[in-house]
Order: structure tokens, then C-alpha cells, then sequence
């Protein structure tokens, strides 16, 4: 992996951290410190420190970095100390990452844990970079991704310190052995209840309680057989209805679908297989009508018609390798843009409608009403003359036998009985069927039209099931 | 014969009843799925009255059902036929209660908004029969009536009369009701069906049944239900050889077929509606030469004539039972014309009643 300026170096160095912090199961800190220690030596000391589980040296192996800028603004050398739990030493190194070959990583000598039992790495570096620069970028990557601490430092000039911790999940509490899909779905909660982190608070006005937000999460996972690794795409799709009436609060991107993506812990660009995973998606069986996609400020937004004007659809997908460290290879191979082989594009597009589709059906699967196919809602609007029907034939029978038995069937007092009773009685339970059916794949019910063959002038589209007769048939 | 009108009575009243238990096992079964959360899945029976395979190799002739299709809640069509075949039940619910009768165009208007289209409407009467195993008007649903006949006949139909033989060239209806029909008298000698209205008013002008010793009638094109029935009646009943006088087109030679083979639609009933005897008297293909039909009667087939010709000569049936009829379609496809009965009357007026059918009867011209 190749950086070419010292922030994106430091944004990957805190999405590795962030990823052994994930993996130790603990709760962790991450700790990132910008400090320029005086006008005589003008350097910005840069410090990405964590309590996660160490560091692996392969994930330094294909680290480069290659400055294009003439200023060159930091000499390469990056330093490490990292302890597993298992050590009984914090080991050093100094790697300089403009440089080639094995001579790069130094080993320097280590420090004695004295039997403490703990782990945690630091990376640190010092360079030429602007301190607001560096601090820009890094607040906007950590507050759309980690809880972490982030301290600017310019010793030389009193109250300077800059000083935020950003607490993931600080509108609800996980527990530490909450998986990567929890916290995700909780992070987009907390996203969207924040109006896309433009608050610091839950907006109250537009979301009194948390149960208006509908939520549907699915994973995939497939082995990259080049990299013997196990890739999971996790999905989260986050509905929420915010009242018009809200004006004041600040809605970017009006109803349409800010479609956030991170790879590898990593906020990112959209790849474009992703894109076309999302296009691909049959939304009708949902009862949404995707209109198209539209990028606006390097933002790639879902744009949806006949969508209710309160309604207001955010989804997360998060890409990443089971395996830490992911190596460089395979890092670069899901960014499409550089080198990729062609063959991971329809498996990685393959995953993300796999993962949206299990997170549209979970979601159906909660909110059935919320959620029924453009088919199933025609379906749905001959209920009530089916029902009336049906409620027809019980009450004009002349057999009063008869229409005791159906009313006991519906669970019916004979003194309860009326039209609308028996009518809306029978039109419950043909919704909840109608609603059942739309939850079952539709293939599974595209059956051969006729047992044998076709007619010459087939009357009308007709369907049969196999082994699935009902006392009907006579 | 009062006692013999009781008992079609008793009889039509103890089909109702079981019709009307049939629709109550139905509602019961489809509220029981409802009830326990199971997706209604009606299977109804599809039958055909011929298929196009060319080795004949079929069981078209058996009478046998030829697959199955199932009515859901699961697409939208299915969903809408399954509701109008319910409110079309609902209405032979009520008529058999009250002993009522409706044609298929009354219950279309009973509600139009749902149904949105009458062949909606015979769809579902066609459903529901299959579904209940009867016919058409044992659902108290009747046609409005469109058969004519005339000829040596009298019977009664109920309490109504039908005393044609006091005067044979006069026309009248059809009976509706033909299950109600009885005390069928006639001294004729065949049955000739005609398909046109024009036609049979031609004979009748000509005084045709004066000279002919026959029934005569005429389903005024594609014959309805209870024409075909009543015919089907008469040759039970009477025993008598039956000729069928048809224009020299694809639609003339579909009618007859109709007649002896019934149509795809009614294919459920098709054993009760089919006259298998009736003979085709003409108009032949090869009747133009025959009698001189003039070259300007005789108009060149349309495309879609063609297309209904081809698609004709491959039903099964005509190459099983009618090898003979299917010879002289090919002819009418290769000379590629067609001609009206009329066309042969432009010798003669009354070219038909004098010369053209008795000769044909007379001289065992036909098929």
C-alpha cells in the first residue's frame, strides 16, 4: 500500500488501531496526539497509540510512502512500540517507509513490561505538516467512524491545546462484547438521530423515542481464496420518518439516501461495483422505487420516487477482511481503482446485494406493513372485496348452521356478529396472508403454469403447486 | 305429464342442493385457510377440446382434464380472478336460494366496476363450474337465447309451448331452459342446422319445411349455449340424421366444429354440449366448381384468414375423426378463396331450398 501524504498514512494508522482494538474484545482506547513541542524545532510530533492487541510487523511489510510533494515534509521514519498480551516485553522499531527491502525495519532495543499483563502499540512520527491540516482530516474521519481521543498540542502557545474525545455510541450504551454489526448499526443510529453528526445530541424534536427508527442489518461473507481470508460485507439500512413540519432541522440531502461506505474501518469512496450492486437491487419487493443515483460533493446519493416526504432511508456498508492484519493486497484489491483483478469485482458486488437484501428482509421481517412489495400492496387492495365477499357468502347462506360454524372459525360471539365484524374479521386475515406470501421469496412461488403443456389460446396466466392442494380442490 | 314436470323439478331442486353444499364446503375450507394463516390455493381443472399435436398422439378425445392451475393471493391477476369467480358465487349462492335465474350480461352488471369486463365474468361462471363439477345452468346462470328454429316439431318447454308443426316455416326462439324441456313430438326426417340467420330466412320464405320433412336450426353464428344444448337434446331424443350448411370460410368451418367438437372454452362441459353425429352438408371448397359459383362471389382470403385456416388444420380432432373435412380445408387454403351459402343462389333464388340441399341429402353428398 502506497500513501502519498502523511494524513492519509495517519488515517490508515488509526483504522489499523481501531481494528486491533475490535479484535481484543476489551475496551480499549485509542489515543491520537498532534503535538508541536516548540518554535525552535517546528516539527508536529504525530502519536497513534492503542490498547488493542498489538502489532503484526507483516502489515508494515508493504507500507510505502511516496512523496510527490517538492517540500517533503517528513522523512519516512515512522516508530513503533507494540506488546501482545503474551509478551513479557514492549518491542521497538523504527521503520522508514521510503525506503526498500528488508534494511528498512530496524529493531531497536526493548522495554520490560515487568510482568504487567497488558498490549498496546504506539505509532509515532514527526513532520512538517500543518497542524490544522492534519487536524481537519482527522476529525472528519474519526467523527463519522471511532470513539477515540484526539489532542493538538502547541506547547509554545498557552491554551492552544485542543482536546475532543469522540465517544462512538454515546446516545446508547453497548456492551464491550458488542460485534462489528452492532456497533455499526448503533454508529448509524446514532448518525442519523444526530442528523448526519451535525448535532452533538440526539435531536429530540424530530426523534422522541428510538423505537421510530426501523432497522434492518445483513451480512455476507465469501473466502478470498487468493488471500485465504474471509470477506464479510455487513449492511445496515436505517428508515426513520421525521415529521415536515421540522423545518429547522437540517436535512443535507433533502430524501434522498446518503449511502455511507467504510472498507476496512476506513470511511471511503463508494466503489463503483458497490454502486452498481445498489442499481441492481430489486427495491420493488420492498415497495420502493429507485429512481436513480446522483453524486453530489464526492456524496453518492440514492434518489427514490414516490418515496413519503417524511420518510428517510440512510445505509451503511462496511467491507472488511475477518483476518487482521488486511494486507496491503487485499486492500487494494477491493479499491477497483488501482491494479484490480477483474475477477473480485462481481464477487464484491455479489456481497453487497447480498448483504442489503438480507437487511431489506430483516427489515420486512420487523416491519411487514412498513415494507410490502408494490405487488403485494395490489395484491393487498383487493382485501376488503374479497373480504366482503367471503363475509357475503357466510351471512346470505340460508344454512344458519353453517354460518355458526364460520363465525367460530374467525373466533366470533354469535351476539358479536355483524357485517363490519365479520367483514373486517376476514379482511385481517387476509392482509396477514398477503403480507406472509410478500415475505417468501418471490421465485419460490414462479411455478409452472400449467401441469403439462400450454394451450393454444392459454385463457388467462395461471400458476400450480406441486404436493400443495388444499380441501379447495374437489 | 304433471308428474313428469314434478320430477324435473325435485330434480333441478336436489341439484341445488348440492350445488349450494358445494359452495358452503368451499367458503368453510377458504376461511378455515385464513383462519390458521394459510395462503388460499384453489386448483381448478383446465380442459381443452383439441391440441395441436400433429401425431394425434393425444387424449384430447377422453374428456379428461389436460392440467391444473391455481388461483393465489400471490399475483395481482390471480388475486383479482380469485375475487370476482367469489362475488360471481356469491351471486349463484342467492340464485339458487331463491330459485332465481340471471344471464352472464345481468350479473356483469351487477358490478361493473369490479368485473371490468363481461369475458371476466364467463371466465369465472367457467371456474366455478369446473370447480363445482356441473354445467352452466345448473348455477341457475342462463343466455339470453339466440338459436331459432322452425320445422316438424312440438314440445314444451315449463308451462311454455312450442307447437312449430301447425306451422312449420314459422320461427321461433329457442328454449332457454332445456332441462326444463319435455314431450318432444316430431315427424322429421333430419335435423338441419344453418349457420346464418339469413340463410334460415331464406328457407323460411322458400317454405322449405313445406317440401322438407326436417327441424330447422340456427344458432345465428357461433352457436350459444342452450342452442347447442337443445340440438344435442333432438338428436338424443329423435334419433335423426343431423346436416350442417355452413359458409365456405375459416369462420363457417369454425362454427361447425363448434357444433360437432364444442369450443375451446366450454371444453369443461364439452361432452354434454357436442354433437358428434352432425354431418357437413356445405358449403364445400369444392362446391364452387361443383355448382358454378361465379368467380366474382368468390373473395381471396385474407392473411388472417390464412392464419386461421393453418392454425385450424392442426387440431387434433380433424385428422382423428374428420380426415375428409381437413382434406377439403387444406383445398379451401390452396385455392385461396372463400364464398357465402348465398354466393350459390345466384342461379336461382330459392336455389338452396329446390335443388342444393336436397340433392346433397338426396345423393349422400356430404361429410
Amino acid at each position: 500500500m502506497e500513501f502519498s501524504t502523511v494524513q492519509e498514512l495517519c488515517l490508515h494508522l488509526i483504522s489499523s488501531a481501531y481494528q486491533r482494538c475490535r479484535l481484543s474484545e476489551q475496551i480499549c482506547r485509542l489515543a491520537v496526539i498532534l503535538t508541536r513541542s516548540s518554535s525552535s524545532h517546528p516539527s508536529l510530533r504525530i502519536s497513534i497509540s492503542d490498547t488493542g492487541i498489538g502489532n503484526c510487523l507483516e502489515e508494515f511489510q508493504d507500507l510505502r510512502f511516496s512523496s510527490t510533494d517538492f517540500a517533503d515534509n517528513w522523512d519516512g521514519m515512522l516508530s513503533l512500540k507494540t506488546t501482545s498480551i503474551r509478551d513479557t516485553e514492549i518491542h521497538s522499531y523504527q521503520i522508514n517507509l521510503k525506503e526498500r527491502g528488508s534494511s528498512r525495519i530496524t529493531r531497536l532495543p526493548s522495554n520490560t513490561k515487568n510482568g504487567a499483563k497488558f498490549s498496546g502499540s504506539e505509532a509515532y512520527l514527526s513532520c512538517f505538516v500543518s497542524r490544522d491540516l492534519i487536524l481537519s482530516d482527522i476529525h472528519t474521519f474519526i467523527q463519522k467512524n471511532i470513539a477515540i481521543q484526539l489532542v493538538a498540542e502547541d506547547c509554545d502557545v498557552p491554551e492552544s491545546r485542543y482536546e475532543k474525545i469522540f465517544l462512538a455510541n454515546e446516545c446508547k450504551q453497548l456492551p464491550a462484547s458488542a460485534s462489528n454489526l452492532e456497533l455499526l448499526k448503533s454508529g448509524i443510529e446514532d448518525y442519523v438521530v444526530k442528523h448526519g453528526n451535525n448535532l452533538s445530541n440526539m435531536c429530540n424534536s424530530c426523534f422522541p423515542s428510538w423505537e421510530q427508527l426501523k432497522v434492518g442489518i445483513g451480512v455476507a461473507c465469501c473466502t478470498d481464496n487468493r488471500l485465504n481470508t474471509e470477506l464479510v460485507m455487513e449492511a445496515v439500512i436505517l428508515i426513520s420518518n421525521i415529521s415536515v413540519q421540522n423545518i429547522t432541522c437540517f436535512r443535507e440531502y433533502d430524501n434522498r439516501t446518503e449511502v455511507l461506505y467504510f472498507k476496512d474501518f476506513s470511511p471511503c469512496t463508494i466503489s463503483r461495483s458497490s454502486m452498481k450492486a445498489l442499481q441492481s437491487i430489486d427495491w420493488k419487493t420492498y415497495g420502493l422505487n429507485l429512481r436513480g443515483t446522483v453524486e453530489q460533493d464526492g456524496v453518492t446519493l440514492l434518489e427514490w420516487e414516490n418515496l413519503p416526504t417524511d420518510t428517510h432511508i440512510d445505509i451503511v456498508l462496511h467491507v472488511y477482511h475477518k483476518q487482521y492484519p488486511a494486507l496491503d493486497r487485499s486492500f487494494l484489491s477491493l479499491s477497483e481503482t488501482v491494479k484490480t483483478p477483474r475477477k473480485l469485482s462481481p464477487l464484491h458486488r455479489n456481497l453487497v446485494k447480498r448483504a442489503v437484501k438480507l437487511s431489506l428482509d430483516d427489515l420486512k421481517a420487523n416491519h411487514s406493513q412498513a415494507f410490502l412489495s408494490s405487488r403485494a400492496l395490489q395484491i393487498r387492495g383487493y382485501a376488503p372485496d374479497l373480504a366482503k365477499t367471503i363475509a357475503g357468502l357466510i351471512l346470505s347462506s340460508s344454512d344458519l348452521d353453517f354460518q355458526g360454524e364460520c363465525f367460530s372459525l374467525l373466533g366470533l360471539q354469535s351476539q358479536e356478529v355483524g357485517t363490519d365484524t365479520v367483514e373486517s374479521s376476514i379482511e385481517e386475515r387476509i392482509v396477514s396472508v398477503i403480507e406472509m406470501n410478500d415475505k417468501k421469496p418471490y421465485n419460490s412461488q414462479q411455478v409452472a403454469p400449467y401441469l403439462f403443456e400450454e394451450l393454444e389460446n392459454p385463457v388467462q396466466e395461471s400458476e400450480f403447486q406441486e404436493n400443495d392442494f388444499s380441501p379447495l380442490d374437489f | 305429464m304433471e308428474g313428469k314436470r314434478r320430477r324435473l323439478q325435485s330434480e333441478s331442486q336436489a341439484q341445488s342442493v348440492i350445488l349450494l353444499t358445494k359452495i358452503k364446503e368451499f367458503t368453510r375450507a377458504l376461511l378455515t385457510d385464513l383462519t390458521n394463516g394459510r395462503s388460499p390455493l384453489i386448483v381448478i381443472d383446465r380442459f381443452r377440446s383439441y391440441c395441436a399435436v400433429p401425431d394425434a398422439n393425444c387424449f384430447c378425445a377422453s374428456d379428461l382434464p389436460c392440467g391444473k392451475e391455481a388461483l393465489t393471493l400471490r399475483t395481482k391477476s390471480r388475486a383479482h380472478r380469485l375475487v370476482v369467480m367469489l362475488r360471481v358465487m356469491l351471486i349463484v349462492q342467492k340464485l339458487l336460494q331463491e330459485n332465481k335465474h340471471s344471464s352472464k350480461r345481468d350479473i356483469y352488471y351487477t358490478y361493473p366496476s369490479l368485473f371490468l369486463d363481461q369475458s371476466v365474468v364467463d371466465q369465472a361462471i367457467n371456474d366455478i363450474c369446473i370447480l363445482m363439477q356441473c354445467s352452466r345452468h345448473n348455477l341457475n346462470v342462463v343466455s339470453a337465447g339466440n338459436g331459432l328454429i322452425m320445422g316438424w316439431i312440438r314440445f314444451s318447454e315449463g308451462e311454455r309451448k312450442f307447437d312449430c308443426i301447425s306451422s312449420p316455416n314459422s320461427v321461433h326462439p329457442v328454449p332457454v331452459h332445456v332441462e326444463d324441456v319435455q314431450d318432444i313430438i316430431s315427424v322429421a326426417q333430419y335435423i338441419l342446422v344453418v349457420e346464418k340467420e339469413s340463410v334460415f330466412q331464406r328457407l323460411a320464405n322458400d317454405q322449405f319445411c313445406n317440401t322438407n320433412h326436417c327441424i330447422v336450426i340456427t344458432g345465428r353464428g357461433y352457436p350459444d349455449i342452450p342452442t347447442r344444448r337443445f340440438l344435442r337434446l333432438l338428436v338424443e331424443n329423435l334419433r335423426l340424421p343431423v346436416y350442417c350448411l355452413v359458409d365456405c370460410d375459416p369462420y363457417g368451418f369454425d362454427i361447425l366444429t363448434t357444433y360437432r367438437f364444442g369450443s375451446m372454452q366450454m371444453a369443461y362441459d364439452t361432452k354434454h354440449l357436442r354433437v358428434p353425429e352432425i354431418h357437413w352438408l356445405g358449403a364445400f371448397p369444392s362446391d364452387s366448381e361443383r355448382y358454378f359459383v361465379p368467380k366474382q362471389c368468390l373473395l381471396p382470403l385474407t392473411a388472417e384468414d390464412k392464419r386461421k385456416v393453418e392454425a385450424m388444420l392442426l387440431r387434433c380432432y380433424l385428422q382423428r375423426e374428420v380426415p375428409q373435412w381437413r382434406l377439403e380445408l387444406k383445398l379451401m387454403l390452396q385455392k385461396g378463396v372463400k364464398f357465402e351459402i348465398e354466393a350459390l343462389s345466384t342461379h336461382a333464388l330459392s336455389f338452396l331450398t329446390d335443388s342444393y340441399i336436397p340433392s346433397k341429402i338426396e345423393r349422400k353428398l356430404i361429410m
